[in-house]
């Protein structure tokens, strides 16, 4: 009877410590889906999905010996998923101020920084946050808004802005051109 | 405990996706002949006598391109010179209803309103991989569904469109030979 008294004060307490942690490796992933209405107005689209899933399996089967399988290997152990969402339109307003802000707002959750000593090479308005866990970073987030197009990449797990840099070009990260413009100088 | 580790050896079991059907590529054809009301052309043997295993390099359409499938693991099915009318988000739609149980999503692209659609899903298939390739254009349209290494997998991830590409290349330059 002692026992199960003890484990009904012990179990919400756990809950209580564990659920900020469970709260905060989930706010890494992005929800993404509210763009996906954008697809009917544009005209190139791509949408890349390396789930968690995926990056374990791939881990686990790629070879250390073969220096292609290597690389790849390196640079995805550890990560939890790689999603893109790009789309270009024909025209200018072809997404709105409101389709940002679904994304924004999820930005503005405990936990996720914005980098403002960061700059893109590309045309348009680049935000990059990142998640920080104390002091792990737990993922990144990319936002590029140009007239006629718009970009979220979303990466989980632990990721650099180096670590971006290695992965443009591939895992259906588009070339984003992320440079650091001057010393740390992060704010909200 | 034996419960437990039972239990959890379960929930690992199925959290990987597995060959939950093989009928999986058929009713991607059968998807896409209802969808955009078109016909696919029956191709025996499937290209399977091309299909080495390794990275030989190839003379594909004029370049040079490494064998990406896995001996013997080819389906195709190519649809030419009909319309693809058809709302992409829908099609789309449809398809990740269909496959996204058992199959991982890659790369979904559109190039061009009306223009090229590229899927590109994964599955665990014991030590290696399958992977299905869907690409739509105006006119013409091919499903591959093949087997590769770890290796090939690592080229896959790396460069989700060309190494998709080449296989669609590879599965439909072996028809040919």
């Amino acid at each position: 009877m002692k026992a199960l008294f003890r484990m009904k004060l012990t179990m919400p307490l756990i809950l209580l410590i564990a659920l900020p942690f469970v709260v905060q490796a989930q706010d890494a992933r992005l929800q993404l889906g509210s763009l996906d209405h954008l697809a009917a107005k544009a005209n190139e689209i791509v949408d890349v999905n390396v789930d968690e899933r995926l990056m374990k399996v791939a881990v686990k089967l790629l070879s250390d010996k073969d220096a292609d399988e290597r690389d790849v290997k390196k640079l995805v152990d550890g990560l939890k998923g790689i999603y893109v969402k790009s789309f270009e339109f024909d025209s200018e307003g072809q997404y709105t101020a409101a389709d940002m802000e679904t994304i924004r707002t999820q930005l503005r959750g405990p936990g996720w920084t914005r980098l403002v000593n960061v700059m893109s090479k590309k045309d348009g308005n680049c935000e990059v946050y990142m998640l920080f866990n104390g002091d792990q970073v737990g993922g990144l987030a990319v936002l590029v808004a140009e007239e006629k197009e718009l970009t979220v990449v979303n990466i989980v797990g632990p990721v650099d802005l180096d670590k971006l840099a290695k992965l443009e070009g591939q895992f259906g990260v588009p070339e984003l051109g992320i440079e650091k413009t001057k010393k740390n100088d992060d704010e909200k | 405990m034996k419960t437990i580790s039972a239990i959890v050896l379960t929930l690992l079991v199925l959290s990987i996706p597995v060959h939950a059907g093989d009928d999986d590529f058929k009713s991607v054809v059968k998807m896409i002949e209802q969808f955009y009301r078109v016909k696919h052309q029956g191709i025996p043997f499937l290209a399977k006598a091309g299909m080495k295993v390794g990275t030989t390099a190839a003379k594909i359409k004029g370049g040079e391109a490494k064998r990406i499938a896995e001996a013997g693991s080819v389906k195709l099915a190519v649809f030419e010179d009909q319309a693809f009318n058809g709302d992409f988000t829908k099609f789309r739609a449809s398809l990740n209803g269909a496959l996204n149980d058992t199959w991982i999503p890659l790369i979904q692209t559109l190039s061009g309103k009306g223009g090229e659609q590229n899927f590109i899903y994964l599955r665990n298939a014991r030590d290696k991989y399958n992977v299905l390739v869907i690409n739509i254009s105006e006119r013409d349209a091919t499903v591959v569904q093949v087997t590769v290494s770890g290796k090939n997998l690592a080229l896959l991830l790396k460069d989700p469109e060309g190494t998709g590409k080449s296989i669609t290349e590879e599965a439909t330059i072996n028809d040919q030979e």
